[in-house]
């Protein structure tokens, strides 16, 4: 080769690890992007009069007298879809198909009209609460879906046909124009920060309400993994770096931690379920000796089994932490007359909590995010959040397994996708800040010793 | 006064004469006592310390207690030679060669993106990057580490899948054009200039090597072009299929890679880069031909992390994969929906009766023994690779 191009090559090399680095921060930030936009939609976004009647029905929340008015004006912005809906009925009566269709359509958009008796069902009882479920809601009351098979050669296709050419003639035929020019009325929207969303309980399988017993769950199953893991693995660290011996069996130990971090997570969930639930029977001894019996799920297990999924993170970081002490602190230490234990205790673990701390923290993150581990062992779909002392025989909703099952299992899973952002910016948030305490622990740590 | 010459220069005051030696040694008695303590601590801190391998011990026990029933009643030949998978029928199929081979062509596409990104980005931030700049990659990296699998499965699912669904073709082709348009470029450029020594040798005819650099160029952009054209034309019928998962598991497998590799590239010695250096190489010659070698068995053992991270990895699979048990056509046919052992062991375990012993929950033990088995083995190759390379290197 030419030198030209050896040194083209040269600098393309360099780019190409550039560009690669590029690619991985730029698929970062299309995997963040819209999570963190979103999830934030969750809390601040254009609320509907809806919205304000959940929060003042359910949870005593918001401001009786700024809601009297605009409900007053909502439900007089509203009274002539009503008069209309109630003179076509006294025209044409009421065993109508289409007119059963845009009375469920309105009440998606408005709520129960004000002539019906409370539905059962939460979701049933309220309109849209968002201002862009509302415009969709008013987008299906304005317009049917139909199924275009003109072209035989293709698949049907979509159309929106306007719902007022089925009640052309009739007294509804103007309720269409009207409610698509008065929906600001009708709903006043208004720009909220809804910090509900993260605090309150969460109303009818999260249709409304917030996610606080998702978040509490999370946090009992983190602290609780941590606090079986952390005495654990930070005496494993000492054994391993003061007193084994070079033998074999260390040899084996340290393959064995290996091995642990190797496992996949959903083999501890499925361990979690054969021992700690199936076997063990953890929850058991704490339940009252009248119940069933029956050993299930619980956060007790959950953590247990998280417990074992991060021991060896706390492990090595310990192990790492108390070898970058310096020599010289142990041996002060020791020719000051201290004992092995008091030099360990006093001298050795102050110098290396940093280390440690920062290795706690990742693992807290870790175990917060882990979803198969829980699975079998901790979560369950739906719950209120749970007194301290009920974290020894109760199963919890957690975050990781609330976003799974609400994106995939839920009914209505195309209509709550802003709970869902939410929920999973909460965990990304959650974890991330985590790491960045740990990085920040890290940065620390080694200014120290390199002071 | 003539006294005992060992205690004579300690020096009057008589009680403390005596005192000194009887606090320093112990009685025989208490000298037991304390050994035995400390042999004691010792013990317990040893069973602490082993609570990780007695951790192993019981999942190997407990998963196969489980599996064995099983096999025992179903044999080995259908559940890994069989193509059926009707855990619920009457009676059950449990073919679990579709589920094996989902697994294995999720973790070949991990592989496929993890490591032509992840070993480039790992020289890259050894060798090439300056301090500074590296101090705000390396975040990037753990940040992609630290993010939960499930929010990766969320983007899979809610955002990934349906864009794949709609607008698949023009996707592929946007990664194609990204991807592939400088990596062309660099080629044709090499290319031409090696096949131009070829023809004409050191001499300098400026025409033929132009004449050259334009016909590549030509055969670039076609290539660029044709390729480019034929993703466009593409339609994906289902948005969750082995593609997705693969793209969205290499992503989650490339900080292992980048980590571990970086390590082995960090842990060959300055002597062969100054070596190298000092015999005229560019920086881009002595890492090919002389860092990246030496570091080649690091950089297995980081691929081989990177494929475990991919097969134990379950909520992305779970959500994206489609689920479907049966083998693709053809079998690296990456569109086609898929399903993987971790996915099914989640899925099934909540249809199957959890407590009682039907076969349907013994075959997610098996399923799952081999899954740890896959893992242990994995395990000890890249520490036996690991190893090997830190005892080469020293």
């Amino acid at each position: 080769m030419r030198l030209g191009t050896r040194k083209v090559v040269d600098r393309s090399f360099t780019g190409l690890g550039i560009f690669s680095i590029a690619l991985v921060s730029l698929a970062l930030v299309i995997l963040l992007t819209p999570i963190v936009v979103r999830g934030i939609g969750a809390v601040v976004f254009r609320a509907t009069i809806e919205h304000d009647r959940v929060l003042m029905e359910h949870f005593e929340r918001g401001n009786a007298s700024t809601f009297a008015a605009r409900n007053a004006t909502a439900i007089a912005a509203r009274a002539p879809v009503y008069e209309m809906l109630t003179a076509y009925e006294a025209q044409y009566g009421v065993d109508d198909f289409e007119l059963e269709e845009l009375r469920e359509a309105l009440q998606r958009l408005l709520g129960p009209a004000p002539d019906q008796s409370k539905p059962t069902l939460a979701r049933d009882q309220f309109g849209a609460t968002r201002w862009a479920q509302a415009q969709e809601a008013a987008h299906n009351v304005l317009y049917v879906q139909e199924w275009d098979y003109s072209d035989p050669t293709q698949f049907g296709v979509p159309v929106d046909v306007p719902r007022a050419k089925r009640f052309a003639g009739t007294p509804l035929e103007s309720l269409f124009p009207y409610v698509s020019e008065h929906l600001d009325e009708m709903l006043q929207p208004h720009w909220t920060l809804y910090w509900g969303f993260l605090l309150d309980d969460s109303l009818d399988a999260h249709m409304f309400g917030g996610i606080w017993a998702e978040i509490l769950g999370t946090l009992y199953l983190t602290i609780g993994a941590v606090l079986f893991a952390v005495p654990m693995g930070i005496i494993s660290a000492i054994y391993l770096v003061e007193y084994a011996p070079d033998h074999w069996l260390i040899g084996v130990l340290r393959s064995c931690i290996s091995t642990l971090a190797g496992v996949p997570s959903i083999v501890f969930g499925l361990f979690g379920l054969a021992f700690f639930i199936n076997t063990a029977q953890v929850s058991k001894y704490f339940m009252a000796a009248d119940s069933t019996g029956v050993s299930s799920k619980s956060i007790l297990a959950g953590s247990l089994t998280l417990a074992i999924l991060i021991l060896p993170v706390i492990i090595r970081a310990a192990e790492e932490a108390i070898r970058a002490v310096p020599r010289t602190y142990k041996e002060a230490a020791l020719s000051v007359g201290a004992g092995k234990w008091r030099t360990i205790l006093t001298v050795m673990l102050p110098a290396a909590l940093p280390g440690i701390l920062t290795g706690i923290v990742i693992s807290m993150g870790r175990a917060a995010g882990e979803t198969a581990p829980i699975i079998f062992t901790a979560a369950v779909s739906v719950g209120r959040p749970l007194e301290v002392w009920q974290t020894l025989t109760q199963p919890t909703p957690a975050l990781p397994w609330s976003v799974y099952n609400l994106c995939t299992e839920h009914t209505a899973a195309d209509e709550i996708r802003h709970v869902q952002y939410g929920m999973v910016l909460t965990l990304v948030v959650l974890v991330l800040l985590l790491n960045t305490a740990a990085i920040i622990l890290r940065a620390r740590v080694s200014r120290r010793l390199a002071g | 006064m003539t006294t005992n010459p060992s205690i004579a220069p300690i020096g009057p005051g008589g009680a403390g004469r005596l005192a000194a030696p009887r606090s320093l040694l112990l009685s025989k008695r208490a000298s037991r006592l304390r050994r035995v303590l400390a042999l004691l601590g010792h013990g317990v801190l040893f069973l602490i310390a082993s609570s990780s391998a007695l951790a192993v011990i019981f999942i190997f026990f407990f998963i196969a207690r489980d599996a064995i029933p099983f096999f025992r009643l179903e044999g080995f030949k259908e559940f890994f030679t069989g193509t059926a998978w009707y855990p619920t029928h009457e009676p059950p199929v449990f073919g679990a060669l579709p589920i094996f081979v989902g697994s294995g062509l999720v973790t070949l596409g991990a592989i496929l993106v993890a490591v032509p990104l992840g070993v480039p980005a790992a020289v890259c931030l050894s060798d090439v990057l300056p301090f500074s700049v590296r101090q705000y990659v390396k975040p990037v990296i753990e940040m992609l580490a630290a993010i939960p699998s499930v929010a990766f499965g969320f983007f899979a699912l809610v955002i990934f899948t349906p864009l794949l669904q709609e607008h698949g073709g023009r996707v592929l082709a946007g990664v194609w054009w990204v991807v592939a348009t400088p990596l062309v470029a660099l080629l044709v450029f090499v290319l031409s200039d090696v096949v131009a020594n070829w023809v004409v040798g050191e001499a300098r005819h400026r025409a033929v090597r132009v004449l050259l650099a334009v016909l590549m160029a030509a055969a670039g952009a076609w290539l660029l072009f044709d390729v480019g054209g034929r993703f466009a034309a593409l339609t994906i019928s289902s948005g969750t299929n082995a593609l997705n998962v693969s793209i969205i598991l290499g992503l989650m497998a490339l900080p292992t890679v980048v980590s571990v590799s970086e390590d082995a590239l960090q842990a060959v010695g300055r002597e062969l880069r100054e070596g190298a250096y000092a015999l005229g190489s560019t920086r881009a010659e002595v890492l090919v031909r002389v860092i990246i070698p030496a570091a080649g068995s690091g950089i297995c053992a980081a691929v081989i992390l990177g494929v475990m991270r991919a097969v134990g990895e379950t909520m992305v699979v779970w959500m994206a994969s489609g689920n479907a048990a049966q083998i693709p056509q053809p079998w690296y046919n990456l569109l086609a929906p898929v399903r993987t052992l971790t996915a099914t062991i989640a899925g099934d375990m909540g249809e199957a009766d959890q407590s009682a012993g039907s076969a349907h929950y013994h075959v997610l033990f098996a399923m799952a023994l081999a899954l740890l088995a896959i893992s242990f083995v994995c395990n000890l190759i890249s520490e036996q690779v690991i190893r090997r390379s830190a005892l080469k290197n020293e």
